[in-house]
């Protein structure tokens, strides 16, 4: 009888014993894979992109209401580039881990997941990050038609600005994912917590710039809800996309966009150990 | 007859109950109902604090439509969205065969299989909209009036009834539609303006693509006392044209069908 | 020389669930708003067992009886309520990667494989996952191909594929990275009689020949025979027996069964026999039950006392013996 040999371990092996080592190492391979499966999916892919259609039922109520005046300094071509660029940042910064989570957790398919020896949350950022490239392939050519339309004027002038627009559509997805995923982690709790989401999504649409831009909110309102996540989320890439922060300002809010994303990343990996450990020990 | 009814009341008891026995949920998606319907006022609210009026619409009017719409959205989320997934899922898993096998009109099952009894909140929320923007409208609101927007309103019924067929029908050819039911609810948005507002471009995409300014629009405009006989008549020949399409759809799609194999 | 520790080591494990009672009815919907009661169920109740490093093991147990509860212990997706249990050297529930690396587990009736690609993306992700050098993986991809007969398979959509082929990809993708311990809850269920032999023989061969210890549940009992010599029996949460399976079909069931083909039918009464019980009397098919000790007496006197055209002597069916031995513990 012949006993297998163990592969030996490798030499960096104590490095191994580093959760975001592994997962480092294993991304590639995952995101490869998780290409594959939004590829597969294509047809599902664009409807979803279809049905981005708020923006664009804003955009109407909004030129309409322009046409008769403008709103503080939001015409009607100010309102048409502000609502092209929400559609862009929507396309670009979507996230779907909570559906996913929730499902996997009240099929028992989590256990899957639970058998790999990678952080379970690392697993499904690399799935949602891989469907990326197929949504900037939707993206870039709205941009372009946006461009034509409005003219190149449209988007901000400062290089500063425009070298954060990556950074900040990184921002906004993860401060999409990032919630997701906690309030996806609560279905270890309460198998029905995708409603929480909802509320979560109903004060998004409220407080992000999704339905009305944020300045034009009555200023006391206006000044708390700066400090809110929603405005990172939405309106701080569209207003520094389109030039209407300043760079000063536009500097500051990435830094409060990347605070909420290292906020939101620990508590993420608190709520999933802790929810690990009750779903273990009461049964998967 | 009696026996469809019959068959509405078992429908309608389960839910009920299933309602009962998950009892923090049901509370919990009544008030998010009610919060959802809440953020569609919320652009209304900033704009009415900086204009009277858009396109000839005050914001009191304006209401009428959004009323109509959350009204709309309820009877889609109470009836519509929960059967639509749930035959898309038969449809996937090639169990639709058992509903085929049983003594009753399979379109009706399938239409009244699930209900999510919640978004009656928003019906209900809806009627108040109306009520309360009405009041604020003394003088507009006639007998006839009345009776056309009740007209319209089941046009508008008949009419999401009828979408909401032609949908499933596609379903038994296109087997991953899941998401239709998403693209529904997102186009149905642009009903939550009065159709005038929309211009260009985006005018002709949502009212001849799509008939839903009547969904919406008409009913208030007959609300309103702006609304004319003429109407209702388009409004009844786009609601009996669809009705007796989806109903063809529905049959040739049923006659094509072939369970999903193990 | 140092004697290899056990792989496994389990010690008075108990698992106990708290589970709300959910009546049926309106009323009791209602009346259920105000109070729930709750009760405890025992799913394991104190078991206890060793298992040394390339052995097979099957367990046994009817429905609910505790053993995939038992199993998702070993594997760390469960918490017990109390006990201990060693896998490996690792404590199972503290989920360390290397722990990790050295399990498997596929369970016949939840699927791993990513359901819309082709198996070879999982197997690919399981590189990824499990970080395979390239070279081995590809070594022992290839070796698991082979054995399996997967060729034409792995470019297929999984939905494409039947429930055999299906369940011998999975083995494969769960085996990428040569695990010590393979758990098997039921890997056969579903499968035609050529393919559950097929799965059979693969886990007995890759047994011997990588010396990874099998912990096998299933309801074949073909399965439990064909590859357990050792079994676990578990009824109710407790261990039952532990021991080879001849053994407990010794002791449980040793009365042999013999069955007869005739060339003329017989009255009952010339069946009587000393020790002997008539099972079935159909014509000129009969089966009789007789025990260890008179079996010798009654096979002479049955072939000399009757026109005999057929006559198989062979042990009660599995089913038979294990139903005796958890119907003894429920008096």
């Amino acid at each position: 009888m012949t006993h297998a040999a163990l592969p030996p371990p490798a030499a960096g092996s104590r490095l191994r014993d580093i959760s975001l080592y592994r997962a480092l190492r294993a991304f590639p391979g995952l995101l490869r894979v998780g290409f594959a499966g939004a590829v597969a999916y294509r047809a599902e892919f664009l409807v979803w992109v279809l049905a981005y259609t708020m923006p664009l039922i804003m955009l109407g109520l909004w030129t309409a209401v322009a046409a008769d005046g403008p709103v503080g300094r939001f015409g009607e071509r100010e309102f048409s580039g502000y609502f092209a660029a929400t559609l862009l940042v929507r396309l670009s910064s979507g996230a779907w881990v909570i559906w996913d989570l929730n499902w996997e957790v009240r099929q028992g398919t989590l256990q899957r997941r639970l058998l790999w020896p990678i952080h379970a949350l690392l697993t499904y950022l690399a799935e949602n990050l891989a469907a990326l490239p197929m949504r900037l392939a939707i993206a870039l050519p709205i941009a372009l038609l946006t461009t034509l339309w409005l003219g190149p004027a449209i988007w901000a002038s400062d290089p500063i600005q425009l070298a954060i627009v990556p950074l900040s559509l990184f921002g906004a997805f993860l401060l999409t994912f990032l919630p997701m995923a906690i309030i996806g982690t609560l279905s270890l709790w309460w198998e029905s917590s995708v409603a929480l989401y909802d509320l979560w999504l109903a004060l998004y649409t409220v407080f992000s710039g999704y339905v009305v831009p944020l300045e034009l909110f009555p200023p006391g309102l206006g000044r708390i809800v700066a400090w809110l996540p929603f405005r990172q989320m939405l309106a701080f890439p569209v207003e520094n996309m389109i030039g209407l922060v300043s760079r000063e300002r536009a500097l500051h809010d990435l830094g409060i966009q990347w605070a909420y994303v290292a906020l939101f990343a620990l508590l993420a990996h608190l709520m999933w150990r802790a929810g690990i450990k009750r779903f273990a020990a009461f049964g998967g | 007859m009696r026996r469809y009814l019959g068959l509405v009341r078992v429908q309608v008891k389960a839910a009920l109950l299933l309602a009962l026995q998950y009892r923090l949920d049901f509370c919990l998606e009544v008030v998010m109902a009610l919060l959802w319907s809440g953020t569609a006022l919320v652009p209304l609210y900033v704009l009415f604090s900086i204009r009277d009026g858009v396109q000839g619409w005050t914001a009191e009017e304006m209401l009428v439509v959004v009323g109509f719409f959350t009204l709309l959205k309820g009877v889609l989320a109470t009836v519509i969205q929960p059967s639509l997934a749930q035959a898309v899922e038969h449809i996937r898993k090639g169990t639709l065969d058992f509903l085929l096998l049983k003594p009753a009109d399979a379109q009706f099952l399938l239409s009244t299989s699930k209900l999510e009894l919640a978004h009656l909140a928003d019906v209900l929320a809806g009627i108040g909209i109306i009520v309360w923007a009405l009041t604020h409208l003394p003088g507009r609101l006639t007998a006839f009036g009345f009776l056309l927007a009740l007209a319209l309103l089941g046009c508008a019924l008949m009419i999401l009834y009828a979408i909401w067929i032609l949908v499933v029908s596609l379903a038994f050819r296109v087997v991953k539609i899941d998401n239709m039911n998403y693209l529904i609810v997102s186009l149905f948005e642009a009903a939550r303006w009065p159709a005038s507002i929309f211009r260009g471009a985006l005018a002709i995409l949502f009212t001849f693509v799509i008939p839903l300014a009547l969904l919406t629009t008409y009913p208030a405009l007959a609300l309103l006392g702006k609304a004319a006989f003429t109407h209702l008549v388009t409004a009844v020949i786009v609601a009996f044209g669809l009705l007796a399409t989806s109903r063809l759809a529905w049959t040739r799609a049923l006659r094509s069908y072939a369970g999903a194999s193990s | 020389m140092l004697k290899e520790r056990a792989v496994i080591e389990v010690d008075r494990l108990v698992k106990h669930y708290h589970v709300h009672e959910r009546p049926p009815g309106v009323a009791a919907a209602v009346r259920s708003l105000f109070s729930r009661p709750t009760r405890v169920v025992k799913a394991v109740d104190e078991i206890s067992f060793k298992i040394e490093p390339g052995e097979r093991v099957g367990f046994l147990g009817p429905n609910g009886a505790g053993k995939t509860t038992t199993l998702k212990m070993l594997s760390g997706l469960l918490f017990p309520t109390a006990g201990s249990a060693r896998v490996a050297g690792h404590v199972p529930f503290e989920r360390k990667p290397e722990f990790l690396r050295s399990i498997m587990l596929v369970a016949g009736q939840k699927q791993q494989l990513l359901w819309d690609l082709p198996p070879a993306e999982t197997f690919e992700l399981n590189r990824a996952i499990y970080d395979l050098d390239r070279k081995a993986f590809r070594a022992t991809l290839d070796e698991l191909v082979a054995v399996l007969q997967l060729d034409g398979l792995l470019e297929k959509p999984v939905r494409q594929l039947s429930l055999g082929e299906r369940m011998k990809c999975e083995l494969a993708a769960a085996l990428l990275h040569r695990p010590r311990v393979m758990f098997l809850d039921e890997p056969t269920i579903g499968l035609d009689v050529t393919m559950q032999a097929a799965v059979r023989d693969f886990i007995r061969r890759h047994n011997e020949r990588h010396a990874a210890t099998i912990i096998l549940t299933s309801h074949y009992m073909d399965d439990v025979a064909a590859l357990c010599p050792r079994v676990i029996a578990i009824d109710r949460g407790r261990l039952v027996w532990d021991g080879s399976l001849s053994d407990l079909v010794r002791e449980t069931r040793p009365e042999k069964q013999i069955s007869l083909k005739l060339a003329t039918p017989v009255e009952p009464a010339e069946l009587e026999l000393a020790g002997a019980r008539v099972l079935s009397h159909a014509g000129l098919e009969i089966k009789l039950q007789v025990s260890q000790a008179e079996l010798p007496a009654a096979v002479s006197a049955l072939l000399s006392r009757l026109r005999v055209v057929d006559l198989t002597v062979e042990e009660a069916p599995l089913e038979e013996v294990l139903s005796d031995l958890f119907a003894r513990q429920a008096t």
